[in-house]
């Protein structure tokens, strides 16, 4: 495929007619689905700023989720805490968000389905994922993953140390996907979203325009079932960041690099073009997918705080009490 | 204390080539037809590491009768391990090991992210890097002995595991060593609260009792004790302003080395950093420059 401006890119994604309701029915299902949110502390990951928690929760098909609670202590800092959310990459595990709780927020490292800690039910493997079932909407693997992610939100607000008014969403590549679709889908509860080239965002443009992974599983299975093209896009469409941005009224910070071989540039724009809600749109030539991380991290904090308002820590040098 | 620990580091050493040479990889290759097209063919691989434990790797090989330019992977510090990149794969053979522990090779031992990097570190025998490093000069061997690869021109791509497996093994004309994360591992713990190597921080401060043993442990993988046998000629991004990527930083290394390295001042581009060692790589290996911006161009020449 010859390429021409990212930003000139015809998107080929179609809305499925029932795309609402699709969605509608699996949050139906998931209301019906009792959290019994568990959470352990873990202290040798704790610092003197903040506690580490283990946590669990129940999910779409009764699945356990796993996940990571990282908190400011009250000798730290006093709650409440505004919430965050870190969403996961597609290889990557979930990380411990400490460095966001030493900021002043209650931060969830979300391990939906399939990762670690979160793949006794489920593992379709790395590369596996994004091909799992791909064959049916109903059994595709991201219906119960993009289903993990929202009930992480549902943990936050079982927490009384965070201010449900103060919620945000971030993460880079699937971590962006799931920061949007979140976004879209809880719009109640999401106040704000930072994120980084997004995937699963044009999900048949983007493997016609790279050969890298993970959209190259899609070639691959493409060229091993051709026929199976057309059913394939129909699926995804249920699952397309393009599709859920329309219902997103947060505002976001959207950075991507202008060279990205894996979340290809072009379903980035077109992204931008199709939200509605308030979107600070950052490009940076020559970066890949790392989207020029080295430049926006701090403007990624300045983004979050701006809206979560977290409250400064104290001096740990000289206001933490003595047994710190 | 370096120094009085050398012998026992050398020794340390002999033991693992002792162990691995007395074991027989038996590599099996199992031709994996979703990952091949007209340009490649990938397989899983399967060989015997230490302590007979069953490690795996992706192989991707190019049709044609090579002999091929070859490239390994060696393990990053993540669970899951995929083929080598397209761009690669479809250049030079490409070897993805998938050291104990991470996904493909994570039976009986399924390796916790965190946790993976403490596990059995107050003994330098029991910790499980022994095995992961032995894991990755297995694979190495495995590497050169199939029967395409181009012995002349094989390079790694990796941390400084990869300086580890050259020091051991020599045969790799080329290195492009990502990022420090044996040589000073505590100094890098010590000025940092960022996974992987908060773990290390987690660890000693839960058992600050096990410091000196923690220390010895890790002093075995430092690549500073292997540094002079390093032969190939080694590629490092270097930023001067960093703590753990300067000059100051690596030379105590690098001045080691039989080979002058190369230094990559960071633009901070990821992509166009990227094409730059691309091109290196493939000066040093006689191939063809495969930059990334390609995808701003056109990516039929290079699809099947």
């Amino acid at each position: 495929m010859q390429r021409g401006q990212p930003d000139q890119f015809v998107s080929s994604v179609t809305k499925p007619d029932d795309f609402d309701a699709f969605w509608n029915r699996v949050q139906a299902e998931l209301d019906a689905i009792p959290l019994d949110p568990e959470m352990a502390h873990v202290p040798e990951r704790s610092t003197p700023e903040v506690d580490v928690y283990e946590i669990h929760y129940t999910s779409l098909g009764g699945l356990r989720i796993a996940g990571w609670y990282c908190v400011p202590k009250a000798e730290y800092l006093e709650a409440p805490y505004p919430g965050l959310a870190i969403l996961p990459g597609y290889v990557s595990e979930p990380t411990l968000p400490k460095s966001w709780a030493k900021l002043g927020y209650a931060a969830v490292g979300v391990a939906p389905r399939g990762k670690l800690r979160s793949n006794a039910q489920y593992n379709p493997g790395y590369p596996g994922l994004l091909l799992d079932r791909i064959v049916d909407e109903e059994t595709y693997g991201y219906r119960g993953f993009y289903a993990d992610a929202i009930r992480a939100l549902d943990f936050m607000l079982t927490r009384p140390e965070i201010d449900a008014s103060r919620i945000g969403v971030h993460g880079g590549s699937q971590g962006g996907a799931l920061s949007l679709v979140t976004s879209a889908l809880r719009p109640e509860i999401v106040k704000c979203g930072a994120l980084a080239a997004p995937y699963l965002t044009g999900f048949m443009d983007s493997a016609a325009l790279t050969h890298s992974y993970p959209y190259e599983e899609m070639n691959e299975y493409f060229h091993t079932y051709p026929e199976r093209r057309d059913r394939v896009r129909e699926v995804v469409s249920y699952f397309d960041c393009l599709n859920f941005a329309p219902r997103i009224t947060a505002p976001l910070l959207i950075y991507i690099g202008l060279a990205d071989d894996i979340c290809p540039p072009e379903t980035a724009f077109n992204l931008r073009d199709t939200l509605s809600c308030d979107v600070t749109f950052h490009s940076w030539p020559g970066s890949g997918h790392e989207a020029g991380v080295y430049w926006e991290m701090a403007k990624v904090e300045a983004f979050l705080a701006g809206h979560l308002q977290p409250a400064t820590p104290r001096n740990t040098e000289t206001d933490l009490p003595e047994e710190f | 204390m370096m120094t009085d620990l050398a012998p026992d580091i050398a020794r340390w050493w002999d033991r693992i080539d002792e162990e691995l040479g007395s074991l027989e990889a038996n590599p099996e290759f199992e031709h994996d037809a979703l990952r091949s097209n007209g340009l490649f063919d990938v397989y899983k691989v399967r060989m015997t590491s230490l302590g007979n434990y069953v490690i795996a790797a992706w192989l991707s090989v190019p049709k044609g009768d090579g002999p091929f330019p070859a490239i390994m992977y060696a393990p990053d510090y993540m669970s899951v391990v995929t083929p080598a990149p397209y761009e690669f794969r479809a250049r030079a053979i490409t070897l993805s090991v998938i050291s104990r522990g991470q996904r493909g090779a994570d039976k009986p031992y399924a390796a916790a992210f965190p946790g993976h990097l403490t596990v059995g570190i107050t003994d330098p025998d029991t910790y499980i890097f022994r095995g992961v490093i032995a894991d990755a000069i297995r694979s190495w061997e495995v590497l050169c002995d199939h029967p395409k690869v181009d012995t002349e021109r094989m390079a790694i791509i990796g941390t400084d595991l990869g300086l580890l497996v050259n020091a051991r093994r020599p045969g790799a004309r080329a290195m492009h060593l990502k990022s420090s994360f044996w040589y000073r591992s505590l100094e890098i713990a010590a000025g940092s609260d960022a996974y992987p190597h908060e773990e290390l921080n987690d660890h000693l401060r839960t058992w600050p009792e096990q410091r000196d043993a923690v220390t010895r442990t890790l002093a075995h993988l430092d690549p500073i004790h292997q540094a002079d046998r390093v032969t190939a000629k080694v590629l490092i991004y270097r930023e001067q302003a960093s703590r753990v990527q300067s000059d100051t930083w690596f030379t105590p290394l690098t001045s080691r080395f039989a080979t002058e390295p190369v230094f990559l001042d960071m633009t901070h581009f990821g992509q166009t950093d990227y094409d730059a060692v691309d091109a290196w790589l493939a000066a040093e290996l006689g191939m063809p420059a495969f930059p990334r911006t390609w995808v701003a161009q056109d990516i039929g020449a290079w699809s099947v």
